[in-house]
């Protein structure tokens, strides 16, 4: 018989089966007739012999069943059908579960996007950043000189190819408005390692290389299409880069950013001096380890290398170590701490459901204690009735997965949304959008498969186990599946409870982190501050004479925009992510061979910068238009630099050598400190420069890098126009960058933070909504159950008080043991929210008091409806009740 | 197989009856209970019904096939026809089960000698 004839022929099997039986009986009524036995009779006996012919037909069918296929498809069909009998329950679940799944999905899809794609290179999971590390001097991440990078790659067996690179800034001119070009110079071997071909064109060759000064140039598409209309014959043109002739030779793909945003590719170039000078750390190094290497062995490997050199340059490379960091870590850095602790407190959400959902199944489960004893007793084996609930809770949950996935979908471009591509001070992957894909797809199938059989389990076991005669026998009444059943509920109850506080918990110490962020005094003003950024390309301006008679023009000329209170220039803005340190000591003193003088974030600021910024000047005074170059050099230092250079001294009017720079400067003034980075930017190497500072008067440190502070009596944004043509006034192919308000840009640098305090607030306020559904669905039970018992003990006079009490306390007692736990749990685990907090320890005890509170709060009012409806009670009808 | 020792003597001993008497000739179900109950002497008790499932097993496996024919009281029944498979299949049984009849009357013998 073939398969098809199984498939489809049941119903002609059913009916020849049914022909065949009834000729038989026929047949043998026919002989006991012709025997002489009447008619009547003869039926009987007949049937009586053949026996139970439904059932023989069944038996004889189920020969050519799949069974369990079969029986599955009945179950969802039985399934669906309960669902449609009870469209409340049904809907409570389903939206519970879509919620759950759905935020699940979502975060995942994020996760999925930002942790798990591939990177766009080849075999990424072998590319690795190289990093130096000088403990003692403080540094954890450190760059890596010329020397060191060209022994590290002549001397290991563990890497495949080996680049280095450095960061530039380029000034685009002749091809539209000026534009500065985020920049990176690349060594020949740097393409190999990551191992993209050009999108169009070409990348380096190996002699276009450090030390042949070739003037070719690699365009981002972003560029290509922008600048230049994706225009293919771009290929072989000349474009302007700082005054300079170079060739485009290639376009990277779409997908290549790496590192993130930049627009144009150069060989790597530097002077004879830095090339040969050890301790001059610039470059960043990737590899690609061969295919058989670990990351234990590269990293022994470069260790062992990093250990020969310190040996062999004692003078520049002592206590040098090196470590390696997988790039995708390293470009996912900043995110994924906060991206794992999302994904737990949304599987947290998904475990409460599945405990909520447990219950009102397991509520159902005794409701449908008569149907389950019935169908035992018509043959149903244990292990099929705990097949069918759990087949019905998987029908639940899918149902439940497919609104989820949909949810997931709208939400996750929400989340796009809440994590700005633009955020300066952070590693962030550049995201446009979040994919739905396989990936995704399956993560929710499974979850929702894995959530249908976690909360379908406990009522299918327990339905399974109930003992069918008392069922039968009791005929309806509700008082049955005794003890165990109701221990079981309040055990998931008390574990919503606990999860629940958890969740609260570290949804508490992150708005206070997260307040605690935004109320943090940066040191200055940032409301009324338009900011941008010039890059004075050294073609134009080759000496500090060019460069301080642009600046001195282009500020009064904005100064002169109507609107503009004051404007002042800056190397390195407040929040910019861009920075840089330098050590600063007491002239006179011999500088720390072991190289532990304070180091601080340094800035070359002309005196209207503290003026637009407000940064407040504590002693002393700001710099004036006599700081200039025939005048003696003057320094600034913030109040926590000046304590750290001179710790039991005056700093005003003392002389402090200041790193890289010739003459000793004299401290003309102390000013607030201000968070450079950001307030709760934690970066490796520069702990101390976070608020400390040293400023120079541009006047007579002019540089390359300037940014402008503009502060404006109106919207900032609105003069930002009017600021442009006044720069462009005076150089009309000067590029002006990074156009935006010192308020957008405090809003971006804590826009991570921002988003997991609202996400976590979001699924700690769904989770405690979920556990006081739950709380009130276990005492409303117990409650209802107990009517008879409440009518006996009001008979007997008991008051209204002691029936609240009654209900109440035996809420609270759930309540206040999943508190204990949750407490417990949370304790062990917010210290992994550490790296997240800002001013708030993990452990903080006001959070966890008021959490508490609030949880303790929300149980009571959760039994306040049942204990109500028990009050209510009235013994005689309860009592007659039965 | 618990179903099976419920329905049969031992499990496979239906069938193996079924296949010998369609041997002789095919038969339709009624017919082969008569003739089994006949030629039994009506000392083996079997329950008519049990035949359909075990005829639908045998089709299954291919043992037997089925084609609708017209009895001798003249109605619309399903004969039942012995396959090359089944004819050797009974062999084999039967053979099998004379052993096993054998090994268990020499058991039960023991005492006798």
């Amino acid at each position: 018989m073939n398969i098809f004839r199984r498939l489809f022929g049941r119903k002609q099997l059913r009916g020849e089966l049914n022909e065949e039986i009834q000729a038989h009986i026929e047949e043998k009524i026919d002989a006991l007739v012709r025997g002489g036995m009447p008619r009547e009779a003869a039926g009987r006996t007949a049937r009586l012999e053949f026996g139970n012919p439904s059932l023989i037909e069944e038996d004889s069918q189920t020969v050519w069943r799949w069974s369990t296929l079969e029986s599955f498809g009945a179950d969802v069909r039985y399934a669906l059908r309960a669902m449609r009998r009870n469209p409340g329950f049904t809907a409570v679940v389903i939206l519970t579960l879509a919620l759950g799944i759905g935020a699940n999905v979502a975060i995942f899809s994020v996760v999925n996007a930002v942790l798990l794609q591939p990177l766009p290179y080849k075999d990424a999971s072998r590319l690795v950043t190289i990093w130096g590390m000088n403990l003692p001097r403080g540094f954890t991440l450190d760059l890596i000189s010329y020397q060191d990078y060209l022994d590290l790659k002549a001397q290991n067996h563990v890497f495949e190819s080996m680049g280095a690179s450095t960061d530039n800034m380029y000034t685009l001119t002749g091809a539209g408005e000026p534009a500065a070009l985020i920049g990176y110079e690349f060594t020949p071997d740097y393409w190999e390692t990551l191992g993209v071909p050009a999108y169009i064109g070409r990348t380096f060759s190996p002699d276009e290389n450090e030390n042949s000064k070739a003037h070719v140039a690699v365009l981002n598409y972003k560029l290509w299409a922008t600048r230049f209309g994706c225009d293919r014959s771009v290929l072989g043109r000349s474009i302007t880069l700082d005054g300079e002739p170079y060739t485009v030779i290639g376009v990277m793909p779409p997908s290549f950013g790496y590192p993130p945003d930049v627009q144009v590719w150069t060989p790597l170039s530097a002077d004879s001096q830095t090339l040969k000078d050890r301790s001059v750390r610039w470059l960043r190094v990737t590899a690609r380890m061969k295919p058989d290497v670990t990351m234990e062995q590269a990293t022994t490997e470069v260790q062992t290398i990093a250990a020969r050199l310190r040996d062999a340059y004692p003078k520049t490379n002592k206590d040098q170590e090196a470590k390696l960091i997988r790039l995708r870590e390293m470009i996912a850095g900043d995110v994924r701490p906060a991206l794992i602790v999302l994904l737990c407190s949304v599987g947290f959400v998904l475990l409460i459901a599945c405990a909520n959902i447990a219950n009102l199944m397991l509520s159902r489960g005794t409701a449908r204690q008569r149907e389950i004893a019935v169908r035992t007793t018509l043959g149903a084996t244990r292990s099929r009735m705990v097949r069918q609930f759990l087949t019905e809770s998987v029908v639940f949950s899918l149902v439940g997965g497919v609104l989820g996935l949909l949810l997931a979908y709208k939400g996750a471009q929400a989340l796009v949304a809440m994590f700005p591509p633009t955020i300066s001070n952070l590693s962030i992957p550049r995201i446009q959008s979040i994919p739905i894909d396989g990936w995704v797809i399956a993560f929710a199938v499974v979850a929702s498969i894995g959530t249908g059989l976690l909360f379908g389990l406990a009522p299918a076991m327990q339905s399974s186990r109930m003992n069918i005669g008392e069922t039968l026998k009791e005929s309806g009444r509700t008082e049955s599946s005794g003890a165990q059943g109701r221990r079981f509920r309040n055990v998931l109850t008390v574990a919503e409870v606990a999860l629940s506080l958890m969740l609260l918990a570290a949804a508490g110490l992150m708005i206070q982190s997260f307040l605690k962020l935004v109320q943090t005094d940066e040191g200055f003003r940032g409301d009324h501050v338009l900011t941008m950024r010039l890059f004075l390309p050294s073609s134009k301006y080759p000496d500090s004479a060019r460069r301080l008679a642009f600046v001195r023009a282009a500020l009064e000329r904005i100064r002169a925009v109507p609107g503009v209170e004051s404007a002042g220039t800056v190397t390195f803005l407040p929040l910019s992510g861009w920075w840089g340190t330098r050590t600063v000591t007491q002239a006179g003193r011999a500088v720390d061979p072991s190289g532990k003088d304070p180091r601080f974030v340094w800035d070359s600021a002309d005196p209207g910068y503290f003026v637009a910024m407000k940064i407040p000047l504590i002693r002393g005074r700001y710099f004036n238009a006599q700081d200039n170059d025939s005048n003696e050099p003057v320094t600034i230092l913030s109040a926590s630099a000046a304590k750290a250079v001179f710790p039991d001294d005056d700093a005003i009017g003392k002389l402090v050598n200041v790193e890289g720079l010739d003459k000793p400067h004299r401290v003309v003034g102390i000013v607030a400190d201000i968070y450079q980075l950001g307030v709760g930017v934690h970066q490796p190497g520069a702990e101390q420069a976070v608020k400390s500072e040293v400023y120079i008067s541009e006047e007579q440190y002019p540089t390359f890098l300037m940014c402008l502070a503009i502060r404006t009596a109106g919207e900032p944004t609105s003069v930002s126009k009017d600021v442009q043509r006044a720069i462009w006034s005076v150089d009309s192919s000067q590029a002006i960058s990074y156009v935006e308000s010192m308020e957008q840009l405090m809003s971006e640098t804590v826009a991570l933070q921002r988003a997991s305090m609202l996400l976590l607030a979001v699924f700690a306020g769904l989770a405690l909504l979920l556990a006081s559904i739950g709380i009130y669905g276990v005492i409303s039970y117990s409650t209802s159950r107990r009517t008879r018992e409440i009518g006996i003990r009001m008979a007997l006079g008991a008051a209204r008080r002691d029936v609240l009490r009654l209900v109440i306390g035996e809420g609270l007692a759930l309540t206040l043991i999943g508190l204990v736990i949750g407490l417990a749990g949370a304790l062990a685990l917010t210290r992994f929210l550490k790296s997240m907090l800002f001013g708030v320890a993990a452990n903080d005890p006001q959070t966890f008091v008021v959490v508490s509170a609030v949880l303790l709060c929300v149980g009571v009012a959760a039994c306040l409806i049942p204990a109500v409806r028990a009050m209510r009670v009235d013994p005689m009808v309860a009592l007659r009740y039965e | 197989m618990t179903d099976a020792a419920k329905r049969d003597l031992f499990p496979g001993a239906l069938e193996m009856m079924i296949l010998k008497t369609l041997e002789r000739q095919p038969e339709h179900g009624y017919a082969m209970v008569q003739q089994i109950k006949r030629t039994s002497n009506d000392l083996l008790r079997i329950e008519e019904g049990s035949l359909y499932p075990a005829l639908q097993r045998l089709l299954k496996a291919g043992l037997v096939k089925a084609r609708w024919g017209i009895s001798s009281t003249n109605r619309r029944v399903r004969i039942y026809e012995l396959t090359v498979a089944g004819r050797k299949h009974l062999e084999r049984e039967v053979s099998r089960f004379e052993e096993m009849l054998e090994g268990i009357t020499r058991v039960l013998a023991l005492g006798e000698s």
